[in-house]
């Protein structure tokens, strides 16, 4: 049967669900709505290899228009205002009109902002997409003193980046460690470490008071009574789900949309992958939202399949990644969940990592190391947790011994 | 193709099934793997980005990036999971006597 598909939101896991379905359906109309004006593309780099010069915008795409075209797979550039499930219709704010018989919504997350005075609401920057990168990127270029609010992945990522762009970078951070809502301390601490060595001020613990334009430049008021002056502010303070156009729907949304472990949301037809989706995991036994490369890819393409009819279970492990530096961090499963915990190896240069264990399983790992070091055993890490296998803690936490003998055939 | 083109790796035994060693040659480097039905060389480096295969792992005929998960076919180079995109350099292997060779362009 030919049906109309329509996927909301351009960004990975929309693409990923767009080629899925062609390969599992030949026949239906497939169309991606995507709000900004370029193919799916990826947005790790924005944060370290485009603020670098390293690469360029037209490497960032996954896909070229080509391989759209030959896929039959529509891509247009508008913005949805309104949508009508009952009736299947989702409204442009162009007046144009767009029926569906399957939606998979992937807007993914949005930038959550800091409460400022109106008179600065333009001079804090925030790094999602294109447009912001090469904004940053072209202002840095004449700036020297550089604060970041916020010491999570994307704080610290663009933080590395300044740094190896000869900026005096100062990281101001809240909680009491680095990256302290998914990273053990002990991790954050090393990396912690590794920015302080390359000159990075890391600032912990602090609350900003107040900011105040001076003299084309900023004084940053702490709670401590003390003052960070500064030449340019970017704030990396997480971020929330794109729901606001479903809020005043039958929707189910909680923390994102809810969804199934088939992709699927509380209303027919209606699907939600990525960021966005608040999603069962078989697995863990419990709803969890992400945001990851890996995931957003994996979720589409589960979600392409469940909306051509192939029926599929997502079991996915998590698994995401940062580089700050010459480290490479990644981290697997869940790491709040455990009884146990494993250490292997003390050296960074060698790679650490931490083991999550509960009744001698693993639920989840995170390590960290010079580039290369804790990816092989970070990766056999989420077979092991997958296969729910009973595991050897004296190999696990033996450098010398290679994980590999842990997976049983 | 010259015979001068087929340079030693090393002995078949050094290296271990379903794993793989990093070979140096004149400011190149390679990846040299044993799988179940034999021995494969790849360049040494991901496309994706400059890190060394080396340390991936190895499963079936597959090498997976330590950085960022890229995936290869080890057999042909071919690209098979983002973020690796730009297919990985083969090389022809040869073994004689226990010695694995490998033939650079």
């Amino acid at each position: 049967m030919k049906n109309n598909i329509i996927i909301l939101g351009g960004g990975q896991a929309g693409i990923y669900a767009a080629r899925e379905i062609r390969q599992n359906d030949s026949k239906s109309n497939i169309k991606i709505l995507g709000e900004e004006n370029l193919l799916p593309y990826e947005r790790p780099p924005l944060s370290k290899d485009f603020l670098l010069d390293k690469k360029k915008e037209e490497d960032l795409c996954f896909h070229s228009s080509d391989v759209l075209n030959n896929e039959n797979i529509e891509f247009e550039n508008i913005s949805i205002n309104k949508v009508d499930f009952e009736n299947k219709k989702l409204f442009a704010k162009n007046g144009d009109v767009y029926s569906y018989d399957s939606l998979l919504i992937s807007t993914g997350s949005e930038n959550k902002k800091l409460s400022l005075d109106n008179n600065l609401k333009n001079d804090v920057y925030y790094l999602r997409n294109l447009e912001e990168a090469k904004k940053i990127k072209e202002i840095v270029s004449n700036k020297n003193k550089i604060t970041i609010i916020g010491g999570g992945f994307i704080g610290l990522e663009i933080a590395s980046s300044l740094s190896q762009l000869q900026k005096k970078v100062i990281v101001i951070e809240i909680g009491n460690q680095l990256m302290g809502r998914t990273i053990p301390k002990k991790i954050a601490d090393l990396v912690q470490n590794t920015h302080i060595e390359h000159g990075n001020e890391i600032i912990l613990n602090k609350q900003i008071e107040k900011i105040t334009k001076k003299n084309g430049n900023y004084e940053i008021l702490l709670n401590d009574n003390s003052i960070i002056e500064t030449d340019f502010i970017i704030a990396g303070i997480g971020s929330t789900p794109t729901v606001k156009l479903f809020e005043n729907t039958n929707l189910k949304l909680d923390n994102g949309i809810v969804t199934n472990q088939f992709c699927e949301t509380s209303i027919k037809d209606v699907y939600a992958a990525g960021d966005v989706s608040n999603f069962y995991h078989p697995f863990y036994e419990r709803n969890m939202r992400l945001e990851s490369y890996q995931h957003a890819q994996n979720h589409g393409i589960c979600a392409g399949k469940n909306i051509a009819g192939v029926k599929t279970e997502y079991t996915s492990i998590p698994w995401m990644w940062s580089d700050q530096f010459n480290l490479n961090l990644q981290l697997t499963g869940i790491c709040d969940e455990y009884d146990e915990i494993i250490e292997r190896g003390d050296d960074i240069n060698n790679g650490v990592i931490y083991f999550f264990l509960k009744n001698n399983k693993i639920r989840g790992a995170c390590g960290v190391g010079t580039i290369g070091k804790v990816g092989r055993d970070i990766r056999i890490t989420s077979k092991l947790t997958e296969k729910d296998t009973i595991v050897d803690k004296q190999i696990l936490s033996d450098q010398n011994q290679k994980l590999n003998k842990l997976i049983q055939k | 193709m010259s015979e001068e083109n087929w340079i030693e790796v090393g002995s078949t035994d050094s290296i271990e099934e379903e794993d793989l060693i990093r070979f140096d040659h004149q400011d190149k480097t390679f990846c040299v793997y044993r799988l179940t039905d034999g021995f494969y060389a790849t360049d040494g480096i991901c496309t994706h980005e400059s890190v060394h295969l080396e340390d991936g792992l190895v499963m079936d005929d597959e090498i997976e990036c330590p950085m960022h998960q890229g995936i290869f076919n080890i057999k042909s180079g071919e690209a098979l999971s983002p973020p690796a995109c730009e297919d990985l350099k083969t090389y022809p292997v040869k073994v004689d006597n226990d010695k694995i060779f490998i033939k650079i362009d």
